[in-house]
């Protein structure tokens, strides 16, 4: 076993939190020639912060489902702003997940990104901050501020280091999640003007107790904080953002975007919009329901007709995502456990996918699929490794996108079977989609003279990517102790609403 | 009347005084010498100037601060936390522009002490506006002030456009003085012929139509300083065709004088829901005006222009709070906001002056490439704009916050909202810059720009000073409230 530190009384989410912005701010004294320099700090930076949240998991009580490792101080006390941080099974998994991924992030872009070297690092460091942050902040307002705080890392991201049509891409990105977010401002403002407080336990608590909200306002806030969050996920019809953002980001910036900043979205949906506003949640249940199922179908059809790879992932994106938001407004503890396993298992897949079509492309670069077909035979342990994420993005048994979606699937049926069996039309057509494109991706006749001679997977990029087949495999066979941090507290969750 | 002058008197005054002498003595010292003097005899103008600023600046600070203070020169100003914010804003601003005006003015070929001791005259009269406190000494410093801006906005006098601009904005600025007279002419009489504010507020009913009507005119005026539509028409033209660095004096100093010694008045008299009324219309009307028209302009100085007046509207829910009578609700926002702007706008203003010495243009496309040849100036212009667009972690958005959640406070939840559309709005033309400077890729004609000592430290300061106080307000918002309550009593 780990020891317990908690005896130091280590401020441990803000050490999370807080090292990559420091490690950013280290990295704006370093020489900008210095490039193999700047590429160490931040992978230190990054594993740091991972060694601190593994930390964080050992001091994580999984028995308990309550805020833990809280942290609070004052901080704008003229306008009632805190910095208070705190995690529970809810968003434990995900800042596990961000803390995970950001590693082989920086590792994977060491062929790939050659251009402000020290800028893009920075970026993205930022943009680790402003997740990790997100996920932990348990003040309206520090939350709206982490959460405006990852848009303009991914903004730059995108706009500097895309491809040919990314600063329409990000321009889009920018002004959709912006949108979403200051009507949520305005919800927030609301809500402060209503309870006299931004901090989230004491508002819920006011809001269930002294100062209840009367169901039109109950519908306002809802919508105002659910529009931001569905913007984020991206739900149908509010998705067209994503594809352009997805295509044209580089390799990291895709890899983080579906794998963190998506679920930003779903987060967002089970920590604000449904807990402060659940009358309004349960009266809207069967809108957004049909909106994620419209939205799994619609994401499924699409991906089966791109000619690009990093589209077709894209859309596989917004079908993956409709079913977490589905689960989501499913009260029940099996649906709500598969929402959030799925959040994790979207993230390792659908990174994992990015990850690789970002080594296939720095070798061809191109995504058409076209261009490809017969490589197997090329590239062996290329082949494996995509099938594996494939196969787990596809929710095979074994592999961790099973335990999910078959835990999801079964709250959604359990409660409303009609949906349960509409949303599982989605798994069809994803295995459809997916194994569709490993056949005109990776089989077939070897048809292009260029892809002869394409290099097969190297140590750097094998580092990188075997954490996330052991952390798949893992997943997939024994996510006992993955189920046990989060449900305890959504026990107790579901207890609240059902109230 | 007793001719005895205390000294509370003396250093009420002495910040202006001092702003006025410098003013005078930069005039003598250049008297009879050619602009195409040599650098050095014109950095010696700069440094009185910068000294001159200083010291009126430290003597803000020799006697400390009341929140309130009793009326001095028989009622006509006062001595305050309010006024005394409002003259730091002021003097700040004008230490800023001063460090900036020598490399811009001799680079412009025009270098006379006349700009440096107009920022100084015009700055000492703002001075005296925050501090005024009858109707009389308002109307005294307003005009003073307006003489000298009218002066630096045709500064250069053979350029059409600057004589063009200057132009239209005296006879605008001269018939809105003859609003704000016929205002006050109509207060003195509703409330029975007293000139002091403080009177006016004892004698005056919100039910009186000739007091309403009064306190409208005298918003009109003010309106035309402050840019509010449809009083606005002067700005785009003004601000394209003045000099830049006259643009950023006004657009900052005469902007937050004005709205200084309006809240004042307001604060103090109130004005009743017709008025309200009126005014939360006309910052509807400003906010999304000044934001739609701010989407298509390509020139800067234009965009900023527009993006003002945007952000007058902003600042017009607070005052809209204050007549309707909730002015406790909407107190710390008014000084927090104006001294977040004063610093968001000068390190603006900064860069723009920077690009106009370089490429005598001010295009958003001049700014190609900032990010490589300059990338700390474009990091402090992207600070600027973002906190001007309202994002987190700047000044702009502890200011937003502010306002946004006094206006649902005070009932006027409609006005949060559209103030929240609006600043959507604007994220797309802030971020035009943005995309510029950081996407884009330096044109050929120009390496380097080259940035005087005056416009890196001014930038740098006030991005700095931008993002201090997006993540550390409380101070300055605990100041705020505790300056609008004294007057509130």
């Amino acid at each position: 076993m780990i020891p317990e530190f908690d005896s130091f009384n280590l401020p441990i989410l803000s050490l999370i939190v807080l090292t990559p912005a420091l490690v950013a701010l280290v990295l704006c004294l370093v020489d900008r020639n210095n490039r193999a320099l700047i590429r160490q700090l931040a992978l230190m930076g990054s594993f740091l912060t991972l060694l601190f949240s593994l930390l964080m998991v050992a001091n994580f009580d999984s028995n308990l489902g309550t805020m833990q490792l809280e942290e609070q101080h004052s901080w704008i006390e003229s306008l009632g702003i805190s910095y208070h941080l705190g995690v529970d099974g809810i968003s434990i998994l995900l800042v596990l997940l961000t803390c995970f991924t950001m590693p082989f992030v920086f590792l994977s872009t060491w062929a790939a990104i050659g251009d402000r070297v020290k800028e893009f690092h920075i970026a993205l460091l930022l943009l680790q901050t402003g997740m990790v942050g997100a996920f932990v902040s348990l003040d309206l307002i520090l939350f709206y501020l982490y959460y405006e705080a990852m848009l303009i890392p991914m903004y730059l991201i995108i706009g500097i280091w895309g491809g040919k049509e990314r600063i329409y891409a990000a321009l889009k990105f920018f002004i959709f999640t912006m949108v979403g977010s200051l009507l949520m401002f305005l919800g927030i403002l609301y809500l402060y003007n209503h309870a006299g407080t931004f901090d989230l336990p004491v508002l819920m608590e006011r809001l269930r107790t002294t100062h209840p909200l009367g169901s039109d306002q109950q519908l306002w806030l809802f919508l105002a904080f659910t529009l931001s969050f569905a913007i984020k996920v991206p739900l149908f019809p509010l998705h067209t953002w994503l594809p352009d953002a997805h295509v044209q980001a580089p390799t990291a910036g895709s890899v983080v975007l579906a794998g963190v900043l998506l679920k930003m979205g779903t987060y967002g949906l089970l920590r604000f919009a449904i807990p402060l506003f659940p009358e309004a949640a349960f009266d809207l249940q069967s809108m957004m329901a049909w909106l994620a199922i419209i939205g799994i179908v619609f994401g499924a059809c699409m991906a089966l007709v791109q000619n690009d790879i990093k589209k077709l992932i894209a859309y596989s994106s917004v079908s993956h995502l409709g079913f977490v938001v589905l689960a989501c407004f499913i009260p029940n503890l099996e649906a709500l456990t598969g929402a959030i396993l799925q959040m994790v298992n979207h993230g390792l897949s659908t990174g994992m996918l990015f990850l690789m079509i970002g080594i296939i492309y720095e070798r061809r670069h191109t995504r058409e699929l076209a261009d490809y077909g017969g490589i197997c035979k090329v590239v062996p342990i290329f082949t494996i490794f995509f099938l594996l994420a494939v196969l787990s993005s596809i929710g095979l048994p074994g592999l961790n996108g099973f335990v999910g979606e078959f835990l999801l699937l079964y709250g959604v049926f359990s409660s409303v079977p009609l949906w349960g069996c509409l949303a599982t039309t989605g798994v069809l057509l994803g295995a459809l989609y997916m194994l569709n494109m490993v056949k005109k991706f990776l089989f077939g006749p070897l048809v292009h003279e260029e892809n002869h001679h394409i290099e097969d997977l190297n140590t750097r990029e094998l580092i990188y990517l075997i954490p996330f087949v052991v952390m798949m495999v893992w997943l997939g066979l024994y996510p006992a102790p993955f189920i046990k941090m989060v449900q305890p507290t959504l026990t107790l969750y579901v207890e609240m609403l059902q109230n | 009347m007793e001719l005895t002058i205390s000294r509370a008197e003396i250093l009420a005054l002495l910040p202006a005084a001092i702003l006025f002498f410098t003013g005078l003595m930069q005039l003598f010292l250049d008297l009879g010498k050619s602009s195409a003097n040599t650098r050095s005899e014109k950095t010696h103008l700069a440094m009185i100037g910068v000294t001159g600023i200083l010291l009126a600046l430290a003597s803000l600070f020799i006697q400390g601060v009341e929140p309130s203070s009793g009326a001095l020169y028989a009622g006509a100003m006062t001595d305050d936390l309010f006024g005394r914010m409002g003259a730091g804003v002021i003097i700040i601003t004008a230490l800023f522009c001063s460090l900036m005006a020598g490399g811009y003015l001799a680079s412009s070929g025009n270098n006379r002490a006349e700009f440096h001791s107009l920022i100084c005259f015009s700055g000492g009269a703002m001075v005296l506006l925050c501090q005024a406190t009858n109707l009389i000494s308002i109307f005294v410093a307003i005009e003073t002030l307006s003489l000298a801006v009218y002066v630096l906005a045709g500064y250069f006098k053979n350029h059409q456009a600057s004589s063009e601009g200057a132009f239209k904005y005296f006879v605008l600025g001269a018939f809105s003085s003859g609003f704000l007279l016929l205002g006050m002419a109509f207060v003195y009489g509703a409330s029975g012929g007293s000139i002091s504010l403080a009177d006016i507020a004892a004698s005056a009913t919100h039910d009186d139509t000739l007091f309403a009507v009064g306190t409208f005119l005298m918003v009109i005026g003010f309106g035309f300083k402050v840019g509010a539509v449809p009083f606005h028409s002067w700005v785009p033209d003004v601000y394209q065709g003045a000099p830049v660095l006259s643009v950023g004096w006004m657009a900052v100093a005469v902007k937050s004088a004005s709205f200084f010694a309006l809240f004042r008045f307001v604060l103090f008299t109130g004005g009743g829901q017709i008025l309200a009324q009126i005014l939360a219309a006309i910052a509807v009307v400003t906010m999304l005006l000044g934001n739609l028209a701010a989407l298509n302009q390509l020139s800067l100085k234009r965009m900023l222009a527009y993006s003002g007046i945007a952000h007058t509207g902003y600042l017009l829910i607070p005052l809209v709070l204050a007549v309707s009578g909730s002015g406790a609700i909407a107190g710390a926002s008014i000084p927090f906001y104006l001294i977040s702007y004063a610093v968001t706008t000068l390190a603006a203003f900064g860069v723009i002056v920077a690009i106009s010495v370089a490429t005598d243009r001010d295009d958003v496309q001049d700014l190609n490439g900032l990010a490589r040849t300059r990338p700390l100036l474009a990091l402090g212009f992207t600070v600027a704009l973002l906190s001007l667009a309202g994002v987190p972690l700047t000044s702009g958005f502890i200011g937003k916050l502010m306002i946004f959640s006094d206006a649902i406070e005070g009932g006027f939840l409609h006005l949060a909202l559209i103030g929240i559309v609006a600043s959507l709005i604007s994220i797309y033309y802030y971020l035009r810059p943005v995309v510029a400077m950081w996407f884009k890729e330096p044109s050929t004609s120009f390496d380097l720009i080259p940035a005087s000592w005056g416009v890196q430290f001014t930038v740098a300061v006030c991005a700095i000073a931008t993002v201090a106080l997006g993540l550390f307000p409380d101070w300055l918002v605990n100041l705020s409230k505790l300056s609008v309550h004294a007057i509130l009593g």
